[in-house]
């Protein structure tokens, strides 16, 4: 397989020294694969071509794009040739009077907002990632961001992906026009985690910059009035442009790292954005600061111009960054609970963590009711990691009692697999194997992910009634 | 820096309003009354219906409130199944800005529940009858997906009964989930194909305190951040703006023309023929020119509904719109009237052929309805 792979792209894009498929065996999360070989390929009809002759010699292809995924979406955990989407990063087209771009799947989301910028657009996902994680990414993810809360999810921003599919064929799906006829192919290729597909290009809406926007910072002495806050502004009818919560080891790491001036003394802060026509923005920062006020908030205060709110993100996206400093090793989940429930949930998290004797520190997509709780520890102490993994069983358990999903942004990946019979009956999950299956008969693509062995568990017999138009 | 409460609105722009015009009720169609009909009271009750259906071979058409019926190849059928008596709501948790609503229940009852504590579904301004399951079923969305986005994005959870009879359920009752496939967004536009939709959470999002629609005298340029939308007619364009009373009257202020307040949408355009035609939006205008004059273009978004009996003249406009990259869909057709309702099926129509198949195996819930003949 390796030589026809060699043969369809230049030999340096195909790798297989023990280095590089050390560090293609793992994603930013804690598991680790074993591939065969790594192929790096950069035009569409590359990647139909690896497609092919992985098909062949019956290997599984891993998409993979910057392998800052979190729930080892990427990580080859059945062998098999990763596919490493970085050198298809082209943007090919920006249309500032259409709004949309069309991308390759290796472009980095920063790199395609700060494209769009010109032209007063962006690409509205913003994941904490987004200076290293790619379009195609995000894509397969879905993923989210600080300012998902009112722009949505990635699939919100999808308009048409041109994919592979595990027998090689290539189909633009979706489409410009609103409402395309058929079943919608594409919003269901969206979050599929490289199961279904592989986009090799993408066409992605632009979002227009707002004319106003308002950043404040609020701080409060527990917890609880922070999250009271989250919950109170949504039940007050407003849905900011971001809603976000640091508690009170985060602010310090980061703090420390970048002097920002953060209320260190605080048990919680709340970063809140809202954006829009300048009259709906002063409105809407008084009721966040009225909501605020009466939970008891320590401090409030606006950011004062572009270089202050660009300070504050700053702090927000970098905070895992920073937490290197607390211990070797983090184990960051994301779960999600309705926000109605999220300050008993934030004391159960907290709960768990002094009950592991583990530390547990928290920053999150409070106004989606979507928690990152991070534990911190190391992983050479003996017995660490089963502490950790118990610990982490307990918190989704508890976020799904609480009426949540196992994941918000993140993926299932191979992280969560286990733990789809959690929310899912054997109907349900049946249910999701069909569909894998219509796409991916054979299992070639990103095997061992989503959904735990067994899920396909109804009449197997595949007979279809005469007249099936298949 | 930070400016004191305000109190609650009481001047000018006029509360907001979503109203159902009597011409749109005009639309709705009856179920054929020479075969069986079913009003299952339960989740149960129609899968057993289904299941038995699927063992004896018999075509089921799913009917919510006929609204939307006009769409796609005919189907026979052997058995209406109705969907009314699913109509209610199973829980709302107003503070978490979601609903769980049963398929059946009307868009304009949901709506009308919702408005209690300032909510809204953001569903199609529909005629009184239509369902929530018929309306996420056909892929309507509201002329408000300007501000809110299409119907699809709002969909958080969907409960479906399938063809041969499983209960299956995917996503969940929260705003932000990427827990698995999303067939709640699959089942959106498949009108029926992979089961009949018996529940589905949905986001909400507030009432704005005031709205109000401003007929357009001139040009409107850049003048609004995001309106709910913006709606040309043969003979006159109109904004439609929401939000605090100060954001509405500084955009009205800044805008050419007469505002009243309140949304004072369209009648929708009414015939025995009626079309449907999206556009990649900024191609949109290339085609209004085209087109008779009872028509409305949703300008942005680049669907125009409007009405013609030139079927003729349909053939090359099609030819126009699908070079675009857009449809140009049957909407509403007279009885006997016949023309193809969907035109050049989409791409990966093998794999949309498959996923019916693998949850309609017996292809009894309203076979054959989709582009393909799927
Ligand atoms: C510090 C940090 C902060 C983060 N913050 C956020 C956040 O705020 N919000 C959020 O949602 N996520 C966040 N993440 C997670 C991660 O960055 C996102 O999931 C991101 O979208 C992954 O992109 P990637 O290019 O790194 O994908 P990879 O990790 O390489 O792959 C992720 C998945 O996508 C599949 N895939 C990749 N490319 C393709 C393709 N072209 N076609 C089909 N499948 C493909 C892979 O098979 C895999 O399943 C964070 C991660 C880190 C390390």
């Amino acid at each position: 397989m390796i030589d026809e792979l060699r043969a369809a792209l230049d030999s340096d894009r195909v790798m297989e020294s023990k280095l590089e498929l050390h560090l293609y065996g793992r994603d930013a999360g804690v598991y680790r694969g074993n591939p065969s070989v790594v192929a790096i390929p950069e035009t569409t009809e590359e990647v139909v071509e690896i497609v092919k002759i992985a098909g062949r010699h019956e290997a599984p292809v891993v998409a993979r794009g910057a392998g800052t995924g979190l729930a080892a979406g990427a990580v080859p955990t059945e062998g098999g040739v990763v596919l490493v989407t970085t050198r298809m990063n082209q943007i090919h087209e920006i249309d500032p009077v259409k709004r949309t771009a069309w991308v390759g799947p290796g472009v980095i989301n920063l790199d395609l907002s700060h494209a769009a910028a010109p032209y007063g657009l962006y690409f509205a996902p913003d994941p904490s990632s987004q200076a290293a994680c790619t379009v195609g990414g995000n894509i397969a993810n879905n993923s989210g961001g600080p300012h998902c809360l009112a722009e949505g999810s990635t699939v919100n921003h999808v308009l048409a992906l041109e994919v592979v599919l595990p027998d090689g064929t290539l189909e633009v799906i979706g489409s410009e026009a609103p409402d395309p006829i058929g079943l919608d192919l594409r919003g269901v290729m969206v979050g599929s985690e490289g199961t279904l597909g592989i986009v090799t290009r993408a066409l992605v809406k632009l979002t227009p910059i707002a004319p106003d926007i308002r950043t404040l910072l609020c701080s409060f002495s527990s917890i609880s009035d922070a999250a009271e806050t989250v919950s109170g502004v949504i039940a007050r009818g407003v849905v900011p442009a971001a809603l976000e919560m640091m508690d009170q080891r985060i602010v310090e790491a980061v703090e420390n790292w970048l002097h920002a001036g953060l209320p260190t003394h605080a048990a919680a802060i709340l970063l809140a954005e809202v954006v829009g026509e300048t009259a709906a923005v002063e409105a809407e920062a008084d009721l966040i600061a009225e909501v605020a006020r009466a939970n008891k908030a320590l401090e409030i205060s606006v950011a004062a111009g572009e270089d202050e709110r660009a300070l504050l993100w700053k702090c927000r996206k970098s905070a895992f960054g920073a937490v290197a400093q607390a211990a070797p090793n983090y184990y960051l989940h994301d779960t999600v609970v309705p926000r109605t429930r999220l300050v008993e949930t934030m004391n159960k998290v907290y709960e768990i963590g002094r009950r592991h004797d583990l530390l547990m520190m928290n920053v999150f997509h409070a106004g989606d009711g979507n928690l990152h709780p991070l534990m911190m520890f190391d992983a050479s102490e003996p017995g660490m990691i089963e502490k950790v993994q118990a610990a982490a069983d307990e918190l989704v358990e508890v976020c799904v009692k609480a009426g949540g999903a196992l994941s918000g942004e993140h993926g299932i990946g191979r992280e969560k697999r286990d733990l789809m019979p959690l929310m899912f009956n054997t109907a349900d999950l049946d249910a999701q194997a069909r569909i894998k299956e219509t796409f991916d008969p054979f299992g070639r693509f990103n095997p061992g992910k989503i959904l735990p062995a067994g899920s396909r568990c109804f009449d197997q017999s595949g007979a279809l009634p005469p007249g099936a138009w298949v | 820096m930070l400016r004191s409460e305000r109190g609650p609105s009481t001047r000018g722009v006029g509360v907001t309003s979503i109203r159902a015009a009597s011409a749109r009720i005009a639309r709705r169609l009856e179920a054929p009354t020479d075969v069986e009909h079913r009003h299952p009271a339960s989740v149960e009750e129609l899968a057993e219906t289904l299941s038995q259906a699927s063992s004896e071979g018999r075509t089921v058409l799913v009917w919510g409130g006929g609204t939307h019926q006009g769409y796609g190849y005919r189907v026979s059928p052997d058995l209406v199944v109705f969907t009314d008596g699913l109509a209610t709501i199973v829980e709302w948790e107003p503070d978490d800005l979601t609903v769980v609503v049963e398929g059946g229940m009307t868009v304009a009852g949901l709506e009308s529940r919702l408005a209690t504590r300032g909510q809204t579904a953001v569903l199609a301004e529909l005629p009184a009858t239509g369902t929530v399951g018929g309306a996420l079923a056909a892929g309507i969305s509201a002329y408000r997906r300007g501000r809110f986005g299409p119907t699809r994005d709002r969909i958080l959870e969907v409960t479906l009964v399938t063809g041969d009879g499983r209960v299956v359920r995917a996503g969940g009752r929260v705003v932000k989930n990427v827990t698995g496939y999303d067939l709640a967004r699959l089942a959106v536009g498949s009108f029926g194909r992979l089961g009949v939709i018996v529940s589905a959470c949905l986001k909400l999002w507030p009432l704005p305190q005031v709205s109000a629609t401003v007929t357009l005298d001139g040009d409107l340029g850049n003048q609004v951040y995001r309106p709910l939308a913006v709606l040309e007619e043969a003979r006159k364009s109109s904004v439609y703006l929401a939000g605090t009373e100060e954001e509405v009257a500084a955009q009205i202020a800044r805008l050419p023309g007469e505002s009243q307040p309140g949304l004072v949408w369209p009648e929708l355009p009414s015939g025995p023929w009626t079309w449907s035609l999206r556009v990649p939006p900024a191609t949109a205008v290339g085609f209004v020119s085209a087109l008779p004059d009872d028509f409305v273009h949703q300008v942005g978004v680049g669907e125009i509904s409007f009405t013609t009996e030139d079927t003729q003249g349909m053939e090359d406009l099609r030819t126009k719109v699908e070079a675009a990259g857009g449809s140009l869909v049957v909407t509403g057709r007279p009885p006997g009237g016949e023309f193809e309702p969907w035109g050049r099926p989409p791409a990966g129509i093998e794999i949309q052929s498959r996923l019916a198949a693998a949850f309609d195996p017996a292809r009894i819930l309203n076979p054959g309805r989709l582009p393909g003949r799927i």
